[in-house]
């Protein structure tokens, strides 16, 4: 069944399906995986986080809604809101079409990443988790 | 617990997004909630609604009967009219809303919900006590679908052997779709013109005539429609459902339901009582509509607050993204002294208190660009 979702080799996942992408400059690139868009279905609105607000791992910045249904977004690590997706204001939809890239919905500077990278799972144990949520 | 399934469970299985909807299998969407919504508010879509309350009242206490357990006035009814109403409890609680048809001088066919489906006919036995009536849950001996939009008209026609145009608002007709006798009446729960159309003799463990009908009127132009859209296309006409916007702790002077209750019929009706009570006492909620001005998008649960948002008002009984509209509604209640049309409330969504003012909801659109009355 999990074939069906697509996931990005290198990135670290939660089990909520947010995803976290390291980016050279030490800041992480946060969003949700193609697996929770596919639940949400037709996204119709991002609350997205605050700018410099503190993101606390695993707690909620933000949610994601369809026309039925409204999803937190947690924070796959804690740290500040440096930078926050915009585009997803006008246009929710790109988190349907691309939610590994033009969907990513906030950029944030961690204060613990090695500590919280070891509570995320790598993309084999994402797809484990999949699997074991389809039934 | 294994969910129930309707009569056309095997076209949802195979081509819908079904979900656990008070422990029926229903179909949330096939396609996507937006687009289903968009074919009933622009050209016609067809929802399985099966799983709602089927009952035939027949004998000849059955209208008396009828005016004893609804608010509204049955005895008003013409042969093959239909007429909206309320039962209540002894305190004016609301039992459930529900459509009752005139088929003849002494039989009634009864509409009602599916999460109350066995509260209802029970609540009708209850209350038929010392009247000359047999009650006959039809609910799993009979097919029930809506074809809804400003296309429906002429899409059931292209099966049907009778002229449907000659069906009014609210009226019940027997007639022949692919072949087979059925009924149809002329209403739904979207706000467009449309029909619902019931499968006589079709019982759950042989649903072949009903999928036959719901096939054809597929292939006769009809966009299969989930709950999702039913609920978002109910919402922007304002139409209530049972058990959030409406329920036992209710009762219809709150819910603006006044124009289905008549006091002054004869021989009174359950519950009359304790609502003339609370009417002399004053109404402490009345339901409103709520538009969202801000950003954000209401829904069931979420707190009302005056404008300095320091007051809770109430709480949110529907809300949702309005297709239609394009921005957050809601139905909610709130103490009458606030349900002024343009009054600026305040609903919080999650952290944030967003901006939302007091409209008119019934139904929130235009209604000279959507719905049955629209410009044609």
């Amino acid at each position: 069944m999990s074939e069906e979702y697509k996931t990005v080799e290198g990135l670290y996942y939660t089990e909520e399906h947010e995803w976290a992408k390291r980016i050279e400059d030490g800041t992480v690139l946060v969003g949700i995986t193609d697996y929770a868009q596919k639940q949400l279905h037709e996204i119709v609105y991002v609350e997205l986080p605050e700018l410099e607000s503190e993101a606390v791992q695993a707690e909620p910045i933000g949610a994601v809604e369809s026309v039925k249904a409204v999803s937190d977004m947690n924070a796959p690590v804690g740290g500040t809101v440096v930078e926050v997706n915009e585009g997803l204001e006008d246009s929710p939809e790109l988190l349907n079409e691309d939610p590994y890239g033009e969907g990513w919905i906030a950029r944030i500077e961690p204060n613990d990443l090695d500590g919280d990278l070891l509570r995320l799972m790598d993309v084999e144990a994402y797809r484990k988790h999949m699997a074991e949520s389809e039934h | 617990m294994e969910l129930r399934k309707t009569h056309i469970y095997e076209f949802h299985a195979e081509h819908g997004n079904i979900v656990d909807f008070g422990g029926f299998a229903m179909p949330v969407w096939y396609e996507g909630i937006i687009s289903e919504h968009n074919a009933v508010r622009d050209g016609v879509g067809i929802f399985d609604t099966s799983h709602m309350g089927r009952s035939m009242a027949e004998g000849p206490d059955t209208e008396k009967f009828l005016n004893w357990v609804v608010t509204n006035d049955v005895s008003k009814l013409g042969l093959n009219e239909g007429i909206y109403s309320v039962m209540l409890k002894p305190d004016a609680g609301i039992v459930d809303d529900l459509i009752t048809y005139k088929m003849r001088e002494d039989k009634f066919f009864i509409v009602y919900n599916a999460g109350t489906r066995e509260k209802d006919f029970a609540w009708f036995k209850k209350n038929s006590e010392g009247f000359d009536v047999k009650l006959t849950d039809l609910s799993n001996k009979m097919a029930m679908m809506a074809v809804q939009g400003p296309k429906a008209l002429e899409t059931v026609q292209r099966i049907c052997k009778e002229d449907l145009s000659k069906v009014g608002r609210f009226n019940i007709a027997k007639v022949t779709l692919s072949g087979l006798p059925c009924m149809v009446t002329r209403t739904g729960y979207t706000g467009e013109d449309g029909f619902e159309v019931y499968v006589p003799d079709s019982p759950l463990e042989n649903p072949e005539k009903a999928l036959k009908v719901w096939n054809d009127l597929v292939k006769a132009g009809a966009k299969p429609c989930g709950l999702g859209a039913r609920d978002s296309l109910r919402m922007e006409a304002g139409l209530n459902l049972y058990g959030s916007d409406i329920d036992e702790k209710t009762n219809p002077l709150e819910a603006r339901l006044r124009w289905v209750v008549k006091f002054k019929k004869p021989g009174g009706f359950v519950g009359k009582e304790a609502l003339e009570k609370a009417r002399k006492k004053g109404l402490k909620k009345i339901q409103v509509g709520i538009e969202v001005v801000g950003k954000g998008i209401p829904r069931h649960g979420y707190e009302i607050l005056d404008e300095s948002g320091e007051k809770v008002l109430g709480v949110v009984t529907s809300g949702g993204m309005a297709p239609s509209l394009g921005y957050g509604i809601a139905i909610g209640y709130v103490p009458p002294e606030y349900r002024e049309l343009g009054t600026p409330v305040k609903i919080r969504i999650r952290k944030r208190l967003v901006d939302g003012k007091i409209v008119k909801s019934h139904p929130f659109y235009d209604d000279s660009v959507y719905g049955w009355k629209r410009d044609s």
